[in-house]
């Protein structure tokens, strides 16, 4: 990561990530606001009910968003480098699909699907080669850990076959 | 042991009906804890015992049991292979939870063990019986500081049970949660409460060794080796048990459900049963069919009245 | 018999052939669940502790120290090579052991931890066969309010620990806190930023968090960069032994995580990750090389894995003196010591000695055997790290997923460990550092858990938090290690040292 916040000297135009990230922080403040007055109200001894340290966070958060919003209109924000989406795109595409696929499927085919779009996001696109050589894998993982070891990984129509 | 939900399922629906029924076994809960350690109880026994060749055992934690009751009920409908351990904690988790999923949606076959509750104070302590705490609990009740576990489980639906019996507003209770019987533990010894509550076991060797004094148990009867009265002994109608149980499917056919509990009966009145009872320290309270319905009945409506008098469920 | 006799027995017995042998398969066993991410020691030992059931006692016993201890160890070699942590307690040591291993000193990351580990479980051993019985009375002195002063130390500490922005750090730990809310609150019942969901009841696990921001997040970013990076980690530069400079730098630091961790181990709601974070500050400031630190430094790796053993051991002085299981791997280790008719308790070292001495044997074999197994696959290991990158990558993620899988089959908790991958991107893209969030998340509900017990019990008298002398001490360390650095740097010296404070990435 890039070495940031050497104060520039130069005015950048106000960070327009850093105000989206302070518009985050914001949200997520009133979220926790709307979650904790729906909470019933619990007497209490301490004095401190369920809701009180949720809205102490949320008061920090709104002060954080603040701060960021003056350090986005500073320019105080670090450079960032230049990402490509694509390699990214691969690999969150194939947890999600071993995340869908893990039930019906079992483990060694879900989790050779994510070995393969994890190798094609780091520049392997030969699918052909690493589907299978993925499903592979995962399939001896699946024999030690499970079969061996007794994790509890969920079967399908693959691990049948060998149990 | 080899764990495989689904395997098992497959197996068991494409299996012809055979003498010896596999069963799986969810322990809704964590490795280690008390449904887990029941659950693998009963794989040992049904297996040594022969009631089973092929037992498997899959935990699916989750806020009090509930997460696996409700995949459970949702999962296994009709599978006469399927079973479920719960207890008393869920009936409570079920209520604070606010679960969608119920006992009334699987099919509860018999209690197998149980623990009563202990109530402690620290050997330095200058209450010495169980009429001294009440006697101190009604003067002020903010000065008694309980400790147990979590909110809204067994332990703090006892102590609102108490305080209900002894004329004192429930919601005026001063119970602090601790995480684990080990820390509301540490904190009865290092004398940071006035009072604790939790299951005899918890507490069993430092009562034998001085460090904290038993006041009284939650059972109906005095329980055979320890020394203490109930707590309806001492005027309170209290009786709270920890039990543990065994459940089934719903949807099953009175016949399925029939050579379930016969199975579950063969189980709990076997010789390893018995014996791994006492290893472990748990009660026998085997209670099934229209016994043990009634009991769960009525233990879930006086849980719902005393979580509303506490005021953790509306 | 006096306790040095016992103990001589019970090492004598352990040492038979056969039991070493238990030991040794114990061990690999343990490393090999113990290395996935997510899987900790108390899940591994749960998992295994059937297979040590068909054995005598004494060879049982000896195996489940086994499986203990690899448990530990597996994860740390993930959190140094794929920076995954195994588990809460290792997160800290991938801070400084991933930023080696990267380094091409991996090797030397690898034996500091394992040496570290087996110097502190040595020591930490000893102390609870000894002193044990002293400890334990100390720990009790602990009431919530004590606990609450050692949460706003541990706070502190860590706090000016890590990154080179306040703002950035802040906001991490405040995310990290946000997370912590979610769930069913201890001391109400109440659900919490659940919204309906009965997933969320139990809270965020911070082994999903870790290992999604830490592997997830990085194997994203990395991925990110395209073609612009190496297409090889130079894996091994200079020795892949420690070097002559790693021991002095490395002995100071196992001997002060030991002494961290083991009392705080000790403590019924310590908890091992508390000590890790103490032992890490406590090295960034006293290290003669403050700029390594954040890219690498051996003392950050060698304390905080010291600390993590020896709490562990720590864990034990509750557990076998008064029969408290206070953390989820004492738990199971009570349900094991159930098994072998140990019954934990008060009067266990009088009714039981032979019993006790020979499990404390059995710890200091299969502490022994720990490192005999695993110096020499030092070389092995970071061998591993020669893979080229899209391969070495797809395994990270496998591991990841398999760890998480592993420990709960549900699809939810792989949504997570997705859901906070991203987000463990999107907080490098902007640089802001991702241990602060995970220690917001385990700090965040015990500073809040026992704030409130402790008012409850004073029926709301705040002075209670300052009128115990041990809460008022670290309260006041506390308040000076706020201070004193602000001094510091208004005497200029400042600018030196956050340029220094290496950043997290």
């Amino acid at each position: 990561m890039t070495k940031g916040n050497t104060p520039s000297n130069e005015r950048r135009r106000p960070d327009r990530a850093a105000l989206a990230i302070a518009v985050f922080l914001a949200g997520l403040a009133g979220l926790i606001f709307w979650d904790s007055s729906r909470l019933a109200r619990i007497n209490s001894y301490s004095g401190i009910g369920p809701s009180t340290i949720p809205f102490v966070i949320a008061c920090g958060l709104l002060l954080l968003a603040a701060w960021t919003v003056f350090e986005a209109l500073r320019g105080d924000f670090p450079e960032r480098e230049r990402q490509e989406i694509a390699p990214v795109v691969w690999i969150i595409g194939g947890l999600a699909a071993q995340m869908l696929l893990l039930k019906s499927f079992g483990f060694s085919i879900a989790t050779g699907v994510l070995f393969a779009a994890a190798a094609a996001g780091f520049g392997r696109r030969k699918l052909w080669f690493t589907i299978p050589a993925g499903i592979l894998l995962s399939l001896g993982i699946w024999l030690l850990f499970a079969g061996l070891l007794q994790l509890s990984l969920p079967a399908g129509p693959l691990e049948h076959l060998f149990w | 042991m080899k764990q495989f939900f689904l395997a098992s399922i497959l197996a068991g629906a494409l299996a012809l009906p055979a003498v010896a029924a596999d069963y799986t076994i969810i322990a809704p809960a964590n490795p280690g804890g008390g449904w887990d350690q029941t659950a693998r109880s009963i794989q040992t026994v049904m297996q040594e015992e022969g009631i089973s060749s092929n037992v498997q055992v899959q935990n699916v934690p989750g806020a009090g049991g509930t997460i696996g009751l409700a995949q459970f009920a949702s999962q296994s409908k009709g599978n006469a292979n399927a079973l479920i351990v719960g207890g008393y904690v869920m009936v409570g988790a079920i209520l604070t939870n606010k679960s969608p999923v119920t006992l009334k949606d699987v099919t509860p076959i018999a209690r197998l063990t149980g623990e009563y509750e202990a109530i402690v104070v620290p050997a330095a302590s200058p209450l010495k019986t169980m009429g001294d705490l009440v006697e101190a609990l009604k003067k002020d009740p903010g000065a008694v500081s309980w400790a147990g576990g979590s909110a809204g489980g067994t332990d703090h639906i006892a102590v609102g049970l108490i305080a209900k019996a002894a004329g004192v507003d429930p919601t005026k209770i001063n119970y602090i949660a601790f995480s684990g019987g080990g820390e509301a533990l540490a904190a009865i010894l290092g004398n940071q409460v006035t009072a604790g509550i939790s299951g005899y076991g918890e507490f069993e060797a430092q009562v034998k060794s001085g460090t904290l004094r038993l006041l009284a148990v939650s059972s109906a009867e005095r329980l055979e080796g320890i020394d203490a009265p109930t707590i309806k002994e001492g005027g309170l109608d209290v009786v709270v048990e920890n039990w543990r149980m065994i459940a089934a499917a719903p949807g099953l056919s009175d016949e399925q459900k029939a050579a379930v509990s016969a199975d579950i009966e063969k189980l709990a009145k076997s010789a390893g049963w018995q014996e791994t009872l006492k290893t472990k320290g748990w009660q026998d309270t085997y209670l099934a069919g229209d016994a043990f319905a009634e009991q769960l009945a009525k233990d879930i409506s006086s849980t719902e009245t005393v979580l509303k008098d506490i005021g953790l469920v509306q | 018999m006096s306790t040095f006799e016992f103990l001589l027995q019970g090492i004598v017995v352990a040492a038979q052939p056969m039991n070493l042998f238990y030991a040794l398969i114990g061990v690999t066993l343990g490393t090999a669940v113990g290395v996935l991410p997510g899987i900790g020691p108390a899940l591994t030992v749960a998992l295994l502790l059937p297979v040590t059931y068909k054995l005598d006692p004494g060879g049982s016993l000896i195996m489940f120290a086994g499986i203990y201890y690899g448990g530990m160890y597996g994860g740390s070699t993930t959190s140094i090579l794929l920076n995954a942590p195994g588990e809460s307690a290792s997160i800290v040591t991938a801070l400084e052991g991933n930023k080696m291993a990267r380094a091409g000193r991996g090797g030397p990351a690898l034996a500091t931890a394992a040496i570290g580990s087996f110097v502190a479980g040595l020591i930490a051993t000893l102390a609870l066969a000894f002193v044990a019985p002293f400890v334990v009375k100390l720990a009790l002195v602990f009431g919530p309010r004590e606990y609450f002063a050692l949460m706003v130390l541990a706070f502190v500490t860590v706090s000016s620990a890590f990154g080179d922005s306040t703002l950035r750090g802040l906001t991490s730990l405040f995310i990290g806190f946000t997370l912590a809310i979610i769930g069913i609150d201890q001391l109400t019942g109440q659900a919490r930023m659940s919204f309906g969901i009965p997933d969320l009841l139990d809270g965020i696990e911070v082994t999903t968090l870790a290992v999604a921001m830490f592997a997830i997040g990085e194997a994203l970013y990395i991925a990110a960069q395209g073609d612009r990076g190496p297409d090889k980690i130079e894996t091994v530069k200079g020795s892949v032994w420690m070097t002559g400079q790693d021991w002095a730098r490395s002995w100071k630091a196992w001997l002060r995580g030991t002494a961290i961790g083991f009392p705080i181990g000790a403590m019924p709601a310590g908890g091992a990750e508390i000590g890790t974070f103490l032992s890490y500050a406590a090295e960034k400031r006293l290290t003669k090389h403050p700029e390594e630190f954040g890219n690498g430094a051996i003392e950050g790796v060698a304390g905080p894995e010291a600390a993590n053993n020896a709490s562990a051991a720590g864990t034990l002085v509750p557990l076998l003196t008064l029969g408290l299981p206070t953390t989820a791997t004492a738990a199971i280790m009570l349900a094991g010591f159930q098994q072998y008719g140990l019954q934990p308790g008060p009067l266990l070292f009088a009714t039981n000695p032979q019993l006790v001495w020979g499990l404390i044997a059995s710890l200091l074999i299969a502490n022994l055997m720990l490192l005999v197994l695993n110096l020499p696959l030092v070389g092995l290991w970071v061998k591993l790290l020669t893979i080229p990158k899209p391969w070495l990558y797809a395994g990270i993620l496998l591991f990841a997923t398999l760890g998480t899988i592993g420990a709960n089959p549900s699809v939810f908790e792989l949504g997570m460990l997705l859901t906070f991958g991203v987000l463990g991107y999107v907080m490098r893209i902007f640089g802001y550092p991702i241990a602060p969030v995970v220690v917001g998340l385990i700090l965040g509900p015990l500073a809040e858990q026992q704030l409130r017990r402790a008012l409850a019990i004073s029926q709301g008298d705040v002075t209670v938090l300052f009128t115990s002398p041990i809460a008022a001490v670290l309260l006041a360390i506390a308040a000076a290690a706020l201070i004193v650095p602000l001094i510091l740097r208004a005497r200029g010296r400042g600018e030196v040292l956050s340029q220094l404070a290496a950043n997290e990435d």
